[in-house]
């Protein structure tokens, strides 16, 4: 399948080109460095509410940890934008690579699942612990699998390129 | 200063560190003292600590000294050697900490904790005597046996018995660094596992942390402390990784800036929480409710943790890019 032709025209383009090529250390691996802590943000404060409804450490409260939402969501905003300028440095060898889609999947369904847990077992006061325990478990546990496919799919990106640029493949 | 200088200012402390833990501990052990008990096991923590980068600036002293004069097989048998100690010092320091941990009430800790310390502890004591015994070897002819004294570069090693028994259990250094490398699915489930680790801990003692310094009040501080062990799981994750990664490419991350900064934010994280444990701050924050607010020395710990381990992501991420910043000082 021929490489789209835009993706040549994104990585000719200035933004681009300043993100691979700056020597700044506000350039490329800044971006790298907000899509880790976004990462984290995300993943460590959403690992947290599915261990704690999994029945790690009882003895939290399961109600104000309907605050983390806000922590998770900014993590979110930080690594789509983060993301986006990633994948404008480097289009081509994102988009050609497969696993960028499978990682891209993993995330789309944990996210879902973030929101819907957001929705349905935190955003009703009225529900008894003992409830929101009953509801979450499910969504907890593959929450917790789809993220473990998102960092582990996002780390086998660098392995599995097809490109580095356009019109260079990888090992060619 | 150089690698060699780091790495003989830091090579005694695995050492003679472990000898000292272990004297105390025997001492407390037949005495039945509990708090020296717990000193020993905090020195063992400790030095678990320090020789990571007691560990990371031998491989620095190795390219340092390379070459005519020194000889290839004295350096392999040390790093072999090390490669060996490194884990049992590890270990003892892990299980000393899971003991620190479940005696936090000044109860001992269970049975089983004290005997894998007795066990891992003399096992890296001996082992830590035999690579440091190996390293000096390598500078100091005066100490090697018979025929080996003479020759400036030995290619063939005499080992005593208790020599060629240990030797038998350590690895062929560069054997090790093909076997981390030699797959990307293995380099791959290293990297996730990194990052995994890393998560856990930001999601346990990031959580804590911005609790204690007054977010999040609605937590009472005692249940998120128990998320504690999760994150230190993800730390012991991180360490075996992070190891097994640089003694797969050392020559990635040795003369990077950005290493050795990480190392330090781990080493001062180290201290931080000696600051909470081992005052008479932890004691006024465990049992704060929902709520109540934490005084300002434990606020000021929780921030410096926040801070120092947002250095060790950033520094880790920077590792890369700063590679060759540390060629030309040598």
């Amino acid at each position: 399948m021929a490489v789209p032709l835009i993706f040549n025209t994104i990585e000719q383009s200035g933004i681009s080109r300043w993100l691979r090529e700056s020597q700044s250390i506000f350039g490329f691996y800044f971006i790298l460095l907000f899509h880790t802590i976004g990462m984290s943000m995300v993943v460590g404060a959403n690992a947290v509410v599915d261990l704690r409804i999994l029945g790690v450490a009882r003895d939290i409260p399961i109600h104000p940890l309907k605050r983390l939402f806000a922590i998770m969501w900014t993590g979110l905003g930080i690594n789509v934008t983060t993301g986006l300028l990633l994948l404008t440095a480097y289009p081509t060898k994102a988009l050609t690579n497969p696993d960028f889609y499978i990682k891209l999947s993993f995330i789309g369904l944990a996210v879902f699942i973030m929101y819907r847990m957001n929705v349905r077992v935190f955003g009703d006061s009225s529900l008894s612990e003992a409830a929101m325990v009953a509801k979450g478990k499910i969504m907890a546990k593959w929450s917790l699998v789809f993220w473990i496919g998102a960092v582990g799919s996002g780390r086998l990106l660098s392995e599995t390129a097809r490109y580095f640029f356009y019109g260079h493949p990888a090992g060619g | 200063m150089n690698y060699a200088h780091l790495h003989l200012l830091l090579n005694h402390v695995p050492v003679i560190g472990s000898i000292v833990g272990l004297g105390l501990f025997l001492i407390s052990f037949f005495g039945k003292n509990e708090d020296l008990r717990r000193s020993s096991y905090i020195i063992f923590a400790a030095v678990a600590l320090v020789t990571i980068p007691t560990f990371l600036s031998g491989f620095g002293a190795q390219q340092m000294i390379k070459g005519p004069g020194v000889s290839d097989a004295l350096i392999n048998r040390h790093e072999g050697s090390a490669l060996l100690s490194l884990w049992f010092m590890e270990l003892t320091g892990a299980i000393a900490l899971i003991g620190l941990w479940q005696s936090q009430a000044t109860a001992p800790p269970p049975r089983w904790n004290v005997s894998a310390v007795m066990l891992f502890s003399v096992l890296t004591v001996v082992l830590m005597a035999r690579t440091g015994n190996t390293g000096g070897d390598i500078r100091h002819p005066e100490l090697r046996p018979g025929a080996e004294a003479t020759a400036a570069e030995p290619t063939t090693i005499t080992e005593g018995t208790i020599g060629a028994f240990i030797h038998k259990f350590e690895p062929d250094p560069d054997k090790f660094s093909d076997a981390m490398t030699f797959s990307k699915w293995w380099w791959t489930f290293m990297m996730a596992a990194h990052f995994l680790g890393l998560i856990l801990i930001v999601g346990t003692v990031g959580l804590f942390d911005i609790r204690i310094m007054g977010f999040l009040k609605q937590f009472p501080i005692a249940p998120l402390h128990r998320l504690l062990p999760w994150g230190l799981a993800g730390l012991a994750v991180n360490i075996v990784t992070g190891m097994l990664a640089f003694a797969g490419r050392p020559e990635n991350y040795i003369f990077s800036i950005a290493l050795w900064l990480k190392i330090l934010a781990l080493l001062l994280l180290g201290l931080n929480a000696a600051a909470f444990y081992l005052t008479d701050v932890f004691g006024k924050v465990e049992n704060l409710g929902a709520g109540e607010d934490a005084p300002i020395s434990a606020k000021l710990i929780a921030a410096s943790s926040l801070f120092l381990w947002f250095a060790v992501i950033t520094m880790g991420r920077y590792i890369q890019p700063l590679t060759d910043t540390l060629l030309g000082t040598n």
